[in-house]
């Protein structure tokens, strides 16, 4: 067999995180890799570099045996490699036609102007490769997102007519949102490409993985730690190597001697996003830490979201406290005594080119005033350099810039925000320690700890299995938005790291 | 440079504003004496409060486009309602005006349309109401009517109207700095999403500031009719320009998060000196509107945070 496509020695950064760690990886021609991960093992990052969307901060990249270098999307598809987006890339006011060819350099234009018949009829050329049946002038928002997806495709193929020799196809995650026929359709047109492409496939799901797949590479932690033929695939052995760093250290692992309140802080029964969550129900009690985890899209953060009064519609009960709970805005649940800790630091976290006090401060700040709205600087002072003092955040001052800490830092300000008040009961947590270097994460990981043991309700979703196997008093896994997996009593008997992988994809 | 350019920000407007009183003074030394002073604060107090109001919506990152057509419309409203209310127009007049104002900033959320188009319809509206009221006649005010009478007059050698616009801006001040909601205020401007996230009633903040941006704009209209004692539909609708002007020329960012009342007054002054210079300059009057024209932008181009709003449109 000849490489079609290799990645020799591929390092990648952003600013303190390593995503990508001196990775190599053959492709052959005619053979379809499947690619998984945990999030953040550097699965979308290694398709960004094959793409051209990224530059690798070192390592060589060779089509065909010759080293290249792919400096923009542009480049990569000169060289034959074409990225079917996980997102939808297409824009959905325009023809199907249009939208095939506007990345084009050879668009079927003549001064600037559209020749709409030649347009298509090569639209249409390009619609019979992948046995799409519609008309090239159709706008793209009246398709499915499964034909938006065969659309996507046949973008990337159109290729075929640009460049000579062998083609190389990415698809980063491309049934997220497909349904099971759909997603046929599209394993059919990959195997039909096949005799004149190689593939790589990104998926969370691991049956898609093994039956599209001739072989399988798995990544952790910016690593390959793993290559195996279809063949001699070990599916138990896959779901270990996906654990990879993420192991609780069992020996050193003290359990946590949860304080459970008896009656119930929340209740949720049979809650329904359409599209994100379905039939949803658990229990968490003052005391308690309940941890959700799942892959990306899972439906754990709706979860969190529905509850504060930032999702869309929902069906279902919540209660709080044994009553009704109906929220609409965060105003409303902060009032009845409900925190979220977004996962978005940067967008819906802090509040930039804001001082470290004024973020702590603005949810409850009012709290320690003098009353009739004004506000008592000199008291929160106190208060707030006390919890830069416990939380241990690496400021100069409280009145500094939370813009120049560092991330772990701005993060517990973030946190602090929630602790500043005297009516906080349930605090909900969205991935946070995610970016965070394991300095931070173990601080973080004390202050939740001592949180619940104060009597905070407490429901977390985890980044990692180590969070939640160190946190969690009870673990609920999600998969396509539903629970995959219940698992009471944590501490006391943990379960292990592969049935939480097992159960996410 | 970066800390150079921060502290162009910070005082830039004091140090502008001291170039062109140097300037405009040397060229015209009677503008220094008190009566001179005194005149030009007089007649501009109506500029002024509308600056210390359009501060507030900008201070959000919004930007209200009605403010001179609403004191043009308050103006008319009082002056029809002085004859039957005597001195309770004015406070009907503003209290009206900020419902109307309040109005507008509840429905930028519920409508979800952005302020500068919805202060836009304002605009166009208040401007046909007054048309339509006054059938584009002169309304005089019934003479005698103890608050038209204060507004124009002078308490210790200063414009009542001046004070009354110091007395505004203080207490605007004051209540940014000391109250929850100035606090909101700020942060909203600084990253709506996250003081939404953090349980802030968003609605109520941007409420606010279009009520009391409406609400100075119809105390400006009713000062312009204590001075003249009567009222057209479009006696204040040059006003929009060089209100915005003061604001920006003062430092408040029309990104958001950044300013204060008392920088705009600055930025207000100096939009008064600029109509100082170009009158004594012997330029035409009409030159007033392009040199405001130029001032904004390049004040906006200084003072605008482009990593805060991403794509610039």
């Amino acid at each position: 067999m000849t490489t079609a496509f290799s990645l020799e020695g591929i390092s990648k950064r952003f600013g303190e995180v390593t995503a990508l760690d001196n990775v190599s990886l053959e492709l052959n021609e005619g053979e379809v890799l499947g690619l998984i991960g945990q999030n953040g093992s550097g699965k979308s990052t290694i398709m960004k570099v094959m793409a051209g969307l990224h530059r690798p901060d070192t390592g060589i990249i060779r089509v065909g045996g010759k080293v290249v270098q792919l400096r923009s999307p542009l480049e990569a598809a000169q060289a034959g490699i074409g990225l079917v987006h996980q997102e939808q890339s297409l824009i959905t006011s325009l023809t199907v036609a249009e939208n095939l060819f506007l990345d084009k350099p050879a668009g079927s234009t003549s001064l600037g102007f559209y020749r709409w018949a030649n347009l298509r009829d090569r639209a249409k050329h390009q619609l019979d490769k992948v046995e799409l049946d519609i008309d090239p002038f159709t706008p793209v928002s009246e398709l499915s997102f499964g034909q938006r997806q065969i659309v996507e495709l046949a973008k990337v193929l159109s290729l075929e007519e640009l460049v000579h020799g062998h083609m190389v196809i990415l698809f980063d995650e491309p049934t997220a949102v497909l349904n099971p026929p759909e997603i046929q359709a599209l394993f059919g047109q990959i195997r039909r490409i096949k005799h004149r492409s190689s593939v790589v496939f990104v998926s969370h799901r691991m049956d898609e993985i093994l039956e599209i797949s001739d072989r399988v590479y798995v990544m952790s932690d910016g690593r390959n730690v793993a290559t195996r033929d279809k063949e001699h695939v070990n599916v138990d052995e896959l779901y270990e190597l996906m654990v990879g760093k993420q192991r609780v250290n069992r020996t050193d692992r003290k359990p946590r001697e949860a304080h459970i309140g008896a009656e119930p802080a929340l209740t949720l029964k049979n809650v329904t996003v359409p599209g994100e969550i379905d039939d949803i129900s658990l229990t968490l009690a003052p005391g308690e830490i309940l941890g959700l985890i799942g892959v990306q899209g899972s439906g754990a953060e709706t979860i969190l979201r529905t509850i504060f009064g930032i999702a869309d519609e929902w069906q279902g009960k919540i209660e709080y406290f044994g009553a009704p709970l109906t929220i609409d805005s965060p105003a409303e649940a902060v009032a009845k005594g409900i925190g979220y800790l977004p996962a978005e630091r940067k967008t819906e976290g802090m509040i930039r080119n804001t001082s470290v006090s004024e973020n702590v401060a603005i949810t409850y700040g009012w709290q320690h005033g003098r009353g009739a709205g004004l506000i008592s600087r000199g008291k929160e002072r106190g208060m707030i350099e006390g919890w830069v003092r416990k939380l241990a955040i690496k400021t100069p001052s409280i009145g500094h810039r939370i813009d120049n800490l560092s991330g772990g830092n701005q993060q517990k300000v973030v946190l602090s925000k929630w602790l500043f008040g005297k009516t906080l009961k349930v605090l909900m947590l969205d991935h946070p320690t995610r970016g965070l270097d394991p300095g931070a994460r173990g601080d973080l990981f004390a202050v939740i700890r001592e949180l619940a043991d104060q009597g905070l309700a407490i429901l977390l979703v985890g980044d990692t299995l180590d969070e939640v196997l160190t946190l969690s008093d009870e673990i609920i896994v999600m998969k396509d938005g539903r629970v995959s997996a219940r698992i009471t009593d944590v501490q006391a008997a943990p379960p292990s790291e592969e049935e939480l992988v097992k159960a996410m994809v | 440079m970066e800390n150079a350019l921060r502290l162009l920000r910070r005082n830039g407007a004091v140090v502008v504003l001291i170039l062109i009183l140097v300037a405009v003074s040397t060229a015209a030394p009677g503008i220094l004496r008190w009566r001179a002073i005194n005149g030009l604060l007089q007649d501009n107090a109506p500029l002024l409060i509308l600056i210390v109001g359009a501060t507030l919506p900008i201070l959000l990152g919004c930007l209200d486009l009605s403010i001179a057509a609403m004191a043009s419309l308050a103006a008319v409203v009082a002056a029809m309602l002085s004859p039957v209310l005597g001195s309770a127009s004015v406070p009907v007049v503003v209290a009206g005006a900020a419902a109307i104002g309040g109005l507008q900033g509840y429905l930028i959320g519920r409508l979800q349309v952005p302020s500068f188009v919805i202060s836009l319809g304002a605009l166009g509206i208040f401007k046909g109401i007054a048309m339509y009221l006054t059938a584009a006649n002169m309304v005089g005010i019934t003479p005698g009517i103890w608050i038209y009478d204060l507004l124009g007059s002078r308490s210790f050698g200063m414009s009542n109207s001046f004070l009354l616009v110091l007395i505004t801006a203080g207490l605007f001040a004051a209540m940014l700095r000391f109250t929850n909601l100035g606090r909101n205020i700020y942060a909203f401007g600084a990253n709506e999403i996250a003081v939404y996230i953090s349980g802030v009633r968003r609605d109520l903040v941007r409420s606010f500031a279009f009520a009391a941006s409406a609400g100075c704009a119809a105390l400006g209209g009713i000062m312009m009719i204590s001075q003249t004692m009567f009222a057209s539909a479009t006696v204040a609708n040059s006003l929009l320009l060089p209100a915005l002007v003061g604001v920006v020329v003062g430092g408040t960012a029309i990104s958001g998060g950044v300013g204060g009342v008392l920088s705009s007054l600055i930025g207000g002054l100096i939009a008064i000196l600029i109509r100082v210079g170009v009158t004594i300059s012997g330029l035409p009057p009409e030159s007033q509107d392009v040199a405001f024209g130029i001032t904004i932008l390049i004040a906006v181009a200084l003072t605008t945070d482009r990593a805060k709003i991403g794509v610039v449109k």
